[in-house]
């Protein structure tokens, strides 16, 4: 005998598989029940949004070979996201983009700046993430050339803050970001 | 200070991917694995620990395959690889798509099982001639931890191994000459595919010395004969069974080793390809004579050297390609597989005989034979290959087809022929061993 009895094609599919078609059938009861009983409040949304927050950050976790920066990345968009449905679905008042966004891209640029201090030789494995990290903390900018945010100075000292940090990583890791962009950029 | 300097340089090590190894990645997924399976049955059971010290020890020989591989903005790249390599038990199918987080990123999965010992490798890495030399440096490795005495001065006669990763298609191809590919799709076996992504194995250890007979007596040569019977196995097991009316031609691909044409030494990729078309209807290929006339003025025309020299220069072409060069890595990875539906449609099925593993000395003693195996898909659905160890030349069918058909009739034109066959199988269609014992 040359193979083992049971060969397995990892049933983690079928689990996944399941686990995803239960999460829809939990979402359209949860929009039935709302509907039915408290049409006035958009629980079932919150509750489904929630849902979706939980899948984009198990899928990732599961699917992607990721190092820390990615999560960090990651979550900071997916709960950013999720804060403007929450406060879009209770009225707008706009929490979620004077306050909540702002502390989020402080929160995610300051962890990005201990992952680079504690270990700035890995951070090439972080640059990419560092740069959409930077990208996402331009929103409140536009956000207040559009005069949408009302308190500003949050989300000026957010935005600061991360290009910043960027200057600072680039600095501290020039040599290596060279020898990255030559292996990332090669034709 | 020179250890040091040694794990900076290791740390800066990347390399591009040769040519051929360029497309795996993009096209490689769950479905379409691109892995190949090399295997070496041992007359002992194999001692975990040691097999795991016989792969580091390899892999300070043959550091090219210390690597893990990195998407870049345009192309995929190997990288050196910092973490330790896993050995494992079998448990999954054979050629199962090697998931990088789950095998610290190495680009080839080592696993044993009772007297067996695996390696499966991702095509991007190397091809099936360089991959036999890696695992027979893996073999050898864990003969002499386990028969240190025994062996003691065989290792002396061993061959230092030259790390050369060139890319060969890029130094010997012709840029004038011109393609000569098929524009005809070829004809797709038929029948229920077996689910739950299994992959049934079927091994027919063949009499090598009955074969050569036999294949000398139609003038032939051994992989001729073979393919000649794989024809006529598709034919009378697929083809008539499911009633085919159309006239697509049943076509086999053949890899071809361009070592033996070029002077190269690469660990990398370094092969190419001849596809026969076996118009059944049209030449009237009815018969075994008749297709086995057809294999080989077939064979006769397209290994010539200008044939595979073309076929190679048009796919490195396609790849130096600047307009191809430029398109992003996520937008190529898209067109690729989109088109790959339709590439795969121009195959009927793929047999790779890497030939003899030549095993030196007393080594030989503990070895029964070697097994090569390539990853199904969801288009192809069997595919071939054979190597000869001493006087076994293994077959092997890899299969996601529920029905075993052309493996049967497969083997028993081989018997009819009173050539000795036996069977090994992965148990997945378990009646074709049941009844061949």
């Amino acid at each position: 005998m040359i193979y083992p009895k049971k060969l397995s094609s990892k049933k983690g599919d079928l689990i996944f598989k399941t686990f995803l078609i239960s999460s829809v059938i939990l979402g359209l009861l949860l929009v039935i029940i709302n509907k039915l009983t408290m049409p006035e409040v958009p629980w079932a949304a919150l509750s489904n949004a929630g849902i979706i927050y939980i899948w984009i950050t198990v899928f990732y976790s599961i699917k992607k070979n990721t190092n820390i920066a990615g999560h960090v990345m990651i979550q900071a968009i997916a709960i950013s996201f999720l804060t403007v449905f929450i406060d879009y679905k209770l009225g707008f008042q706009k929490w979620s983009i004077n306050i909540s966004i702002p502390i989020i891209i402080i929160i995610a640029n300051a962890t990005m700046l201990i992952l680079t201090i504690v270990s700035h030789k890995k951070f090439i494995k972080y640059a990419i993430y560092q740069l959409i990290i930077v990208l996402f903390s331009m929103i409140p900018v536009i956000l207040i050339s559009e005069n949408i945010i009302e308190n500003k100075v949050l989300s000026i000292v957010a935005s600061s803050i991360s290009i910043l940090n960027l200057i600072l990583t680039f600095f501290l890791c020039a040599k290596d970001v060279k020898a990255a962009i030559i292996r990332k950029f090669h034709i | 200070m020179k250890g040091r300097k040694n794990k900076k340089e290791n740390k800066l090590y990347w390399r591009r991917l040769d040519n051929s190894a360029k497309i795996f990645p993009i096209a490689a997924g769950r479905k379409y694995s691109t892995v190949f399976r090399l295997s070496a049955v041992l007359k002992e059971k194999v001692e975990p620990k040691m097999l795991y010290q016989a792969v580091n020890l390899a892999l300070e020989q043959y550091k090219s395959f210390k690597v893990r591989m990195k998407a870049g903005f345009f192309w995929y790249y190997l990288e050196y690889n910092p973490k330790n390599v896993v050995v494992e038990e079998e448990k999954d199918y054979p050629c199962k798509y090697i998931e990088p987080r789950t095998n610290n990123n190495y680009l080839f999965k080592v696993t044993y099982f009772e007297n067996k010992i695996n390696i499966d490798i991702f095509h991007s890495l190397t091809d099936g001639n360089s991959g036999s030399m890696f695992f027979k440096e893996i073999v050898y490795n864990y003969l002499e931890l386990i028969h240190k005495d025994e062996l003691k001065e065989e290792r002396s006669t061993r061959k230092i191994v030259e790390n050369n990763t060139e890319d060969s298609y890029m130094k010997n191809y012709d840029k004038k000459a011109k393609g000569n590919s098929s524009s005809k799709k070829a004809y797709v076996l038929k029948g229920k595919k077996i689910g739950f992504s299994a992959i049934s194995t079927i091994h027919e250890i063949i009499d090598l010395e009955e074969l050569k007979q036999e294949s000398r007596r139609y003038e032939a040569t051994i992989t001729q004969y073979l393919t000649a019977v794989l024809i006529y196995s598709i034919y009378e097991a697929n083809y008539k069974k499911y009633k085919y009316k159309g006239k697509k031609p049943i076509k086999v691909c053949i890899p071809v080793n361009l070592k033996k044409y070029f002077p190269s030494k690469t660990m990398s990729n370094f092969f190419s390809y001849i596809t026969l078309e076996a118009e059944m209807k049209k030449d009237n290929l009815i018969t075994f004579d008749k297709i086995i006339e057809f294999v080989k003025e077939d064979f006769k025309k397209r290994l010539q050297e200008e044939e595979i020299i073309k076929t190679m220069s048009a796919n490195v072409k396609l790849g130096n390609n600047f307009a191809i060069k430029i398109v992003p890595l996520a937008i190529k990875k898209l067109l690729v597989r989109l088109s790959y539906i339709e590439i795969r449609k121009y195959t009927t099925i793929t047999y790779s005989n890497i030939g003899r593993i030549g095993i030196i000395g007393k080594y030989k003693d503990y070895i029964d034979y070697f097994l090569m195996l390539i990853a199904p898909e969801p288009v192809e659905k069997i595919k071939c290959s054979s190597c000869t160890f001493e006087n076994k030349m293994v077959f092997t069918f890899t299969s996601i087809l529920k029905d075993n058909s052309i493996e049967k009739f497969f083997y028993e034109f081989l018997k009819d022929k009173k050539i000795n066959v036996e069977i090994e199988s992965n148990g997945v269609l378990d009646d074709i061993s049941k009844e061949t014992k």
